[in-house]
């Protein structure tokens, strides 16, 4: 094949896929804007759902937009120790003999990213959630209900802390794999250098994973980034109620599984559409905006003095 | 602190299936500098890794023999402990990144308890002045160590081992890829230290004329095996070795 037909040939879906990513904000935009002139700020600060047929109703994304970013950010919490203990545990700890099982165990994390993400919502839904529900849940209220967070009565297992539960798991395989490629580019000289000042193996990972500060909080961004716009498992777990996520043991809704469960219904109700796609630019806008500046954190990742 | 006397008997090293070290004893007194030469690939780093048992990072490898840091038994000690009582300076200038040139000095005694505060503060001056780094760092200690040149990060790295007081100092090469002015002061460094705190010296060097301005021993490797030990004016002018007299030369 001659280099100029070569290049004809991948230039144009190289520029198709960068054009997607253009268009799919303008027509989300396109779509947005019709909610956006009726409501306002209101689409965002309100916390009201109340469809009406035949007419527009008052809609507000709030709820959902609160349960979004709490379930989110727990999920960032509770994802980050596990995949940095990970990290710390295929990379120091499991000796260097037992190369077979280092690798099996970074396979089987790898894996866990590509699994389907329905599957995770199942086990959720069938497994953790009553579970959680039954247990943990009911002793957080009995002992920690002064807590605001974990003031209201359990009454089910599905809860936005479920949902932030449940994606923890489905992001720490994420986390572990942007965290692991930088920890194990940090260059041999400065693993030396910190050994050689009588490091325990404590101190050594503290120094390393200064080193590698850039590439956790990368990945603290891409994995908030996927907890934000997860919208299958969620919608199993959440609860799917117009409940503001103050008290984390009660069902709440975010704004993926809104638009899942409302879409279609949203033909019967004017604007209800219009609504739920203004849900999906923001969430775009989430993605696109923590898939950045986790970007531009990696860059930052450099092990030279 | 009490002087320190490095002695290695019949050391041997393989790594996978090769064997690097072979038979290798020698001594190195305190107060003294002792400079390790040899062609590229003799075992020279090997050496002075099994000395601080960064060895022990080396998949594959295996060591006999007996390594004395004094009466610590260095091969059978917690490595840790061996660490904490040798410093080591690497070919390439490897200040951490992410400190402050203030922490990456003070990162050794703070681990192990060492100083606080005031005392941190004349602990982290005392080692800079010693690496001869302090007038050109004392008005940016907070700042990070990539505006530093190449010669005066290696100097860092050195304030940072220093910074513990070592008793044996292990450098490799540490000048190999330094600017003339931050070699002299760092060969200027090392004997000061030897001299001034009895401390015990190894260094690998690349070069003869190095170890004839800084040793006051030599010992010369080749292909593993201790070819010549002796006082530097000795191995120098009078080598009693084939091999030592062509690798002076330059023809090995
Ligand atoms: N990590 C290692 N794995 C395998 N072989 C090694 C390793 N380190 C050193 N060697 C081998 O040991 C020999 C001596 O190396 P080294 O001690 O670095 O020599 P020198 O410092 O004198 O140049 C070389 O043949 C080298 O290939
Ligand atoms: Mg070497």
């Amino acid at each position: 094949m001659s280099e100029a037909r070569f290049k004809l040939l991948v230039a144009p879906p190289a520029i198709v896929s960068s054009a997607i990513l253009v268009l799919l904000f303008i027509v989300l935009l396109y779509y947005s804007l019709p909610a956006i002139r009726e409501y306002g700020l209101g689409l965002l600060a309100s916390p009201t759902w109340k469809p009406v047929e035949g007419a527009p109703g008052e809609y507000g994304l709030l709820i959902p937009l609160a349960g979004t970013l709490v379930s989110a950010v727990i999920a960032v919490l509770l994802a980050m120790p596990l995949a940095l203990a990970s990290v710390v545990f295929t990379e120091e700890i499991l000796p260097r003999g037992l190369y077979r099982w280092r690798e099996a165990f970074v396979s089987m994390i790898d894996v866990m990213t590509g699994l389907p993400t329905i599957v995770y919502g199942l086990w959720g839904a069938a497994v953790l959630a009553p579970l959680l529900g039954d247990t943990l849940y009911k002793w957080l209220h009995r002992s920690l209900s002064f807590i605001p967070l974990f003031s209201c009565q359990p009454t089910t297992g599905n809860t936005i802390l479920t949902a932030g539960v449940l994606l923890a798991i489905m992001i720490t395989p994420f986390i572990y794999a942007v965290v692991r490629e930088s920890y194990r580019q940090i260059p041999r000289t400065y693993r030396e250098a910190a050994l050689s000042l009588g490091t325990t193996r404590y101190e050594y990972v503290r120094i390393m994973m200064g080193m590698a500060k850039p590439a956790i909080l990368a990945g603290a961004l891409i994995g908030f980034g996927r907890a934000a716009g997860e919208t299958v498992a969620v919608a199993l777990v959440v609860g799917n109620t117009f409940n503001m996520p103050s008290c984390l043991l009660a069902p709440s809704y975010t704004v993926s599984s809104l638009i899942a469960n409302q879409f279609a219904n949203a033909q019967l109700y004017p604007l209800m559409l219009n609504v739920l796609v203004s849900g999906g630019l923001i969430l775009l806008l989430i993605g696109i905006a923590s898939n950045i500046l986790g970007i531009m954190y990696l860059r930052r990742v450099r092990y030279v003095a | 602190m009490e002087p320190v006397e490095v002695k290695v008997s019949d050391l041997n090293v393989w790594i996978g299936g090769s064997h690097i070290l072979k038979d290798v004893s020698m001594k190195a007194p305190p107060g003294a500098v002792t400079a390790v030469m040899g062609p590229s690939g003799s075992g020279k780093s090997t050496l002075i890794r099994v000395i601080n048992r960064l060895i022990d990072l080396i998949p594959g490898a295996r060591v006999e023999g007996k390594v004395l840091l004094g009466s610590l038994d260095a091969l059978r000690a917690d490595p840790y402990e061996v660490r904490r009582r040798t410093g080591m300076v690497f070919q390439e200038p490897n200040p951490f990144p992410h400190m402050t040139i203030y922490d990456n000095v003070a990162i050794g005694p703070r681990i192990h308890g060492l100083a606080r505060g005031e005392e941190l503060d004349r602990l982290v001056e005392w080692a800079l002045k010693m690496a001869h780094l302090w007038d050109e760092v004392k008005d940016r200690l907070r700042d990070y160590p990539h505006q530093l040149s190449g010669g005066q990060k290696q100097r860092l790295s050195l304030a940072r081992a220093l910074a513990l007081k070592p008793r044996v100092l292990l450098l490799d090469e540490p000048t190999a890829n330094i600017d003339p002015v931050s070699t002299v002061k760092i060969e200027r460094s090392i004997m000061e230290y030897a001299k001034t705190t009895m401390a015990t010296v190894i260094i690998v060097t690349h070069t003869p004329q190095q170890a004839a301005r800084i040793s006051d021993h030599i010992l010369f490797i080749y292909q593993g095996r201790v070819v010549e030990y002796g006082p530097t004016r000795e191995v120098v002018l009078h080598p009693r070795h084939e091999l030592t007299r062509k690798f002076l030369g330059g023809e090995v």
